[in-house]
């Protein structure tokens, strides 16, 4: 991929927690280890993290708590200092960043959405959701009209004029989600959005966030916790794991090739017929494959069906129509009840 | 075995320090030594007082500074003297305005001519706009207690004064109000401050208000610019501290998201966190109106006027039937300020009002207009101002015949239960205290401290009862504390069973709770009078007025840490098979014994906060001397003498708190 396309960049990317952790920036890599650490009593929240987000794409920042997933989201929003390493927002290191030019970016370019949905009490959802125009001293007409259509396209119709104590949980998101795009930011920052909502409201609005980037187009840096929700949402996972990236990959890679035991134990409980898709495992064509060809990246779950109840393998096409290859009923079933060997 | 301690303390200490049985021991030696004349002949003469001729001078030089300071100190090109001299006529002119709106009338200076006089707003208008005023804030109910507080006043012939006490505190509230909020903000954005304002706060408020009264009139003079200024140093620390608190309380997420929207620091502030923080800042700014309602009555001792001056003069001279009803003024005052200061923090914004304008708070508006249209016709009908004389009247002389009666009738009874308490429980108590050396109690509180908290606060106190020791004032502090040690005592033995009763009962619980927060409220002022009326002067009618406000706390803290005990804890009590009886025992009160600990910590320092003004009933510990300071204005022995009492009770908070602290962390209650 041409790096041009990557609009967040870390390299290296450190942060520290102790005594005199400025120190260390002019360590050498091999020299900043464990021992180190412990001798000068520093934490590493995040360690060595160097990654590419594309334009576009969602990227998730998967792991447990403590492991380092919301230190490192504030690495990106410069709402904590890193400590090494360079840490870039399009052309911009946040790194040693001058003050007035971060309040530029967050005005302009990026925004973040709260897992406790950090509304004002005494704001009204309009006023809440305007409240980053007002900032900027966009005079009240303008503000208010922007804020009337955000509300709008998130479903909060009628509730404008309430306070946020007046809404429920899923509500409060809402206006926390339309607050994050008043000023229509390139990146969409969004910290465990959902972690703090029951279950099923938490599904509706994963679909309600799926069916907004679907018109939106953002690029997105997701934080969750719940493996479940990053592969149901993800172009891309991250999984951190004691403030270290230990594999980035797509849903299906991390199944197919989990880097270690602990990525291995996330995806061993994932159904796989929710996250396999055709083009995966289709094997080399063989003449027996017959009928109209399945797309190579439909879920297995939506074709498996069909595939159980031929006799013959079912061919699989790519987005040109070419055919790759063919699923037959054995590799379904060893898929869906098998235990790796795909 | 006494030989072996005075020859080894060392070795002592550090083994109590390591186990509470030797601690134990090591206590029980100390006080054996220091009860016992013939052991405490043992101990040399400096361990037991210090001999005046060691002790420095200290009071003098500090009287020396601070007319120095007040009369001839340069800073730059500019005397002290009239930096003093023009802050107090800026404090002067919108307390003057307010005074001149309410009560005397105003006088605009126009050039050529002689000035115009305008006068003050009629009681109808008054009385009027402050009813609305008061279902604005807070509904039906407490706009009629403005309304009969208003006819109260207006009856009894005290508005004048009573309106010149709100000028007062609301002026004293608008400059605590903003003084606070920057102060607060300032110790939040830079964490370093507090280790500047938090002692100082400490002191401002546990310093008796007479010791800072005296430097005070140095520098403004005699009156109430004076009496305002030390109203805002006695009331405006909880504004700060609670303006803290409530910003370091919001979750960091709202400071995230005012930096992730591109707050500037101001921004971030005005517009994020302190209407964020808004509930707790109230909090803050209920406490300051009642603390300023509280001082600006004392303030009368320096000249403020108003209610607290009607009071004074009752007592002095003995009218106690005009000082009853002006107290009992004071306590409506002081129910319709908390009531209103506290709706208008319980106050939650709600959608539907999309009205602007005066239409959105049509009160508001029509009060103006109705001031507006009174200050009018106080112009053109001045005889519209006053309340017509025929309908006002005074009590007063029934209610003295009413006292005397009550003092001859029950004299035999009174005079046998006040004499029953000092023969039986303060002179022994007074005697043990007075004969501690005061080494040994430097000792005892040292290792106590040491125990809950560590070395730190152990130097601590050392420093602060050295302090005492040092100044010459031991004996003096030992008077005072015998007095708050009987009262606490008492308010405990009082306040303990009603609180544990009330947590037990819902209904017996909302009794209580709306008589302690009544009783909460009001100024320590208001307490001495009844029990001048009944006990007339001197340690026991003072006991009595500090066990009464003391009492909340010590009521209050019980029960709601009890009620605070999680339900699956009484639940599992409950299924184990407890009597209510052991419930109570093994879990209610052991998980609520924290609470009760900073109960008693609260009881302590509302002891303190009374005991300085029994002065004026004629106590001996360091209280009277901070007020014959005021009298004598002699700063140095006032400032001394209150940072005595100021040492105590900071002492006594620490080691309870930290106490309490200890027990929370070991219930895994952090």
């Amino acid at each position: 991929m041409p790096d041009t396309s990557s609009i967040i960049r870390c390299r290296n990317v450190w942060k520290l927690y102790g005594p005199g952790t400025d120190a260390t920036r002019d360590l050498s890599a091999a020299e900043l280890n464990d021992t180190y650490l412990q001798t000068h009593r520093l934490v590493p929240a995040v360690r060595d993290v160097t990654l590419d987000i594309q334009k576009g794409e969602i990227f998730v920042i998967m792991g447990l708590s403590g492991s380092g997933k919301s230190t490192l989201v504030r690495c990106m929003t410069g709402l904590v200092d890193t400590t090494r390493g360079d840490m870039l927002i399009g052309d911009d290191n946040l790194t040693g960043i001058d003050a007035r030019r971060l309040i530029d970016i967050r005005r302009r370019r990026i925004s973040m959405v709260f897992q406790d949905f950090a509304l004002l009490p005494h704001l009204t959802v309009l006023d809440n959701i305007a409240f980053p125009l007002r900032v900027q001293g966009k005079g009240r007409d303008a503000r208010l009209a922007r804020a009337r259509e955000l509300a709008t396209l998130v479903g909060l119709d009628g509730r404008e004029d309430r306070f946020p104590h007046e809404l429920s949980g899923g509500q409060q998101q809402r206006v926390g989600i339309a607050r994050s795009l008043t000023t229509d930011p390139e990146i969409w920052f969004l910290d465990e959005p959902f972690s703090a909502l029951d279950p099923l409201i938490r599904h509706e609005m994963q679909d309600e966030f799926l069916r907004l980037q679907g018109t939106l187009h953002k690029t997105i840096v997701f934080i969750t916790h719940d493996f479940e929700e990053a592969i149901r949402i993800a172009d891309r996972i991250a999984i951190m794991h004691n403030g270290r990236v230990v594999q980035i990959d797509t849903p299906e890679g991390l199944i197919l090739n989990p880097a270690d035991a602990y990525v291995a134990e996330f995806t061993r409980k994932i159904p796989r017929h929710r996250v396999m898709r055709a083009g995966s495992l289709a094997q080399p064509v063989t003449p027996l494959a017959e009928g109209t060809p399945v797309s190579a990246t439909a879920l297995l779950a939506d074709i498996a069906p069909r595939i159980l109840s031929s006799d013959r393998p079912v061919p699989v096409a790519d987005d040109q129509g070419t055919i790759i290859g063919a699923i037959d009923r054995q590799q379904v079933i060893a898929t869906i009840f098998g235990t790796g060997a795909v | 075995m006494s030989s072996t301690i005075l020859r080894r303390p060392q070795v002592l200490i550090a083994s109590a320090v390591r186990s509470p049985k030797s601690l134990i021991v090591v206590l029980g030696v100390i006080l054996v030594i220091s009860l016992f004349p013939a052991l405490r002949e043992t101990l040399p003469d400096w361990a037991v007082r210090l001999p005046k001729a060691w002790l420095p001078d200290l009071a003098g030089p500090i009287n020396r500074f601070f007319v120095w300071l007040s009369r001839k100190a340069e800073i730059g090109p500019l005397r002290v003297k009239d930096i003093s001299r023009g802050l107090a006529a800026v404090i002067e002119m919108p307390l003057s305005l307010v005074q001149g709106l309410l009560v005397t009338g105003l006088e605009l200076p126009l050039p050529l001519r002689k000035g115009l006089q305008l006068n003050a707003l009629p009681w109808w208008a008054l009385t009027a706009a402050l009813t609305i005023f008061g279902h604005w804030v807070a509904g039906r109910r407490a706009a009629a207690l403005v309304l009969a507080s208003c006819l109260y006043f207006l009856g009894l012939n005290l508005w004048d004064e009573a309106m010149l006490t709100l000028a007062s505190v609301g002026i004293a509230v608008i400059i605590g109000t903003i003084l606070g909020v920057l102060l607060g903000s300032a110790a939040h954005r830079w964490p370093q401050l507090d280790l500047v304002l938090n002692p100082t706060y400490d002191v401002m408020q546990t310093l008796p208000v007479f010791s800072y009264l005296v430097p005070i009139i140095l520098f403004f003079g005699f009156g109430p610019v004076a009496a305002l200024i030390a109203t805002v140093i006695y009331a405006m620390p909880p504004m700060a501290r609670n303006t803290t608190l409530a910003l370091r309380r919001l979750p960091t997420s709202v400071g995230e998201l005012a930096s992730m929207s591109g707050c500037s620091p101001r921004q971030r502030l005005l517009l994020v966190l302190l209407p964020a923080a808004r509930q707790g800042l109230l909090t803050g700014f209920n406490q300051l109106v009642m603390l300023s309602l509280s001082a600006a009555i004392i303030a009368a001792v320096i000249g403020a006027g108003g209610l607290g001056n009607v009071v004074l003069q009752g007592l002095k001279s003995m009218q106690l039937g005009r000082a009853f009803e002006a107290g009992l003024g004071i306590t409506l005052m002081a129910i319709v300020l908390d009531r209103l200061s506290r709706a208008f923090a319980l106050r939650r914004p709600s959608h539907g009002t999309k009205m602007t304008g005066w239409r959105r708070h049509p009160e508001l508006f029509c009060g103006l207009g109705i001031l507006a249209l009174g200050f009018v016709a106080a112009q053109v009908a001045p005889m519209t101002r006053d309340f017509p004389a025929v309908l006002t009247g005074s009590s007063g002389r029934m209610l003295d015949d009413f006292f005397t009666w009550v003092n001859v009738s029950f004299a035999g009874p009174i005079g046998a239960l006040r004499d029953g308490f000092v023969r039986h429980l303060f002179r022994p108590t007074k005697d043990a205290l007075l004969s501690l050396p005061w080494m040994a109690v430097v000792l005892l509180v040292a290792l106590a401290a040491h125990q809950v908290r560590g070395i730190g606060l152990a130097l601590a106190t050392t420093a602060m009862l050295s302090f005492i020791a040092i100044t010459g004032y031991w004996d003096m502090a030992m008077t005072s504390l015998y007095l708050v040690t009987i009262s606490v005592v008492i308010a405990v033995l009082i306040g303990f069973p009603i609180g544990v009763l009330a947590a037990q009962n819902p209904r017996l619980g909302q009794a209580t709770a709306l008589v302690t927060d009544t009783l909460q409220t009001l100024p320590s002022f208001v307490y001495l009078i009844p029990v001048v009326m009944l006990f007339g002067l001197g340690d026991f009618p003072a006991m009595v007025a500090i066990v009464a406000f003391a009492l909340p706390p010590a009521i209050r803290y019980p029960m709601d840490g009890i009620a605070r005990v999680p339900q699956s804890l009484t639940e599992a009590a409950d299924m184990a098979g407890c009597t209510r009886f052991q419930r109570l025992i093994h879990v209610q009160i052991p998980c609520a014994l924290p609470e009760i600990m900073l109960g008693l910590s609260q009881t302590i320092l509302m002891a303190f906060g009374m005991l300085v003004i029994t002065a004026l009933v004629g106590t001996r510990g360091l209280e009277q001397e901070t007020l014959i300071a005021v009298s004598k204005a002699k700063v140095g022995e006032g400032l001394i003498a209150g940072l005595g009492i100021s040492f105590l009770s900071i002492i006594a908070d620490r080691l309870i708190t930290h106490g309490s602290a200890r027990l929370r962390r070991r219930l895994g209650q952090v």
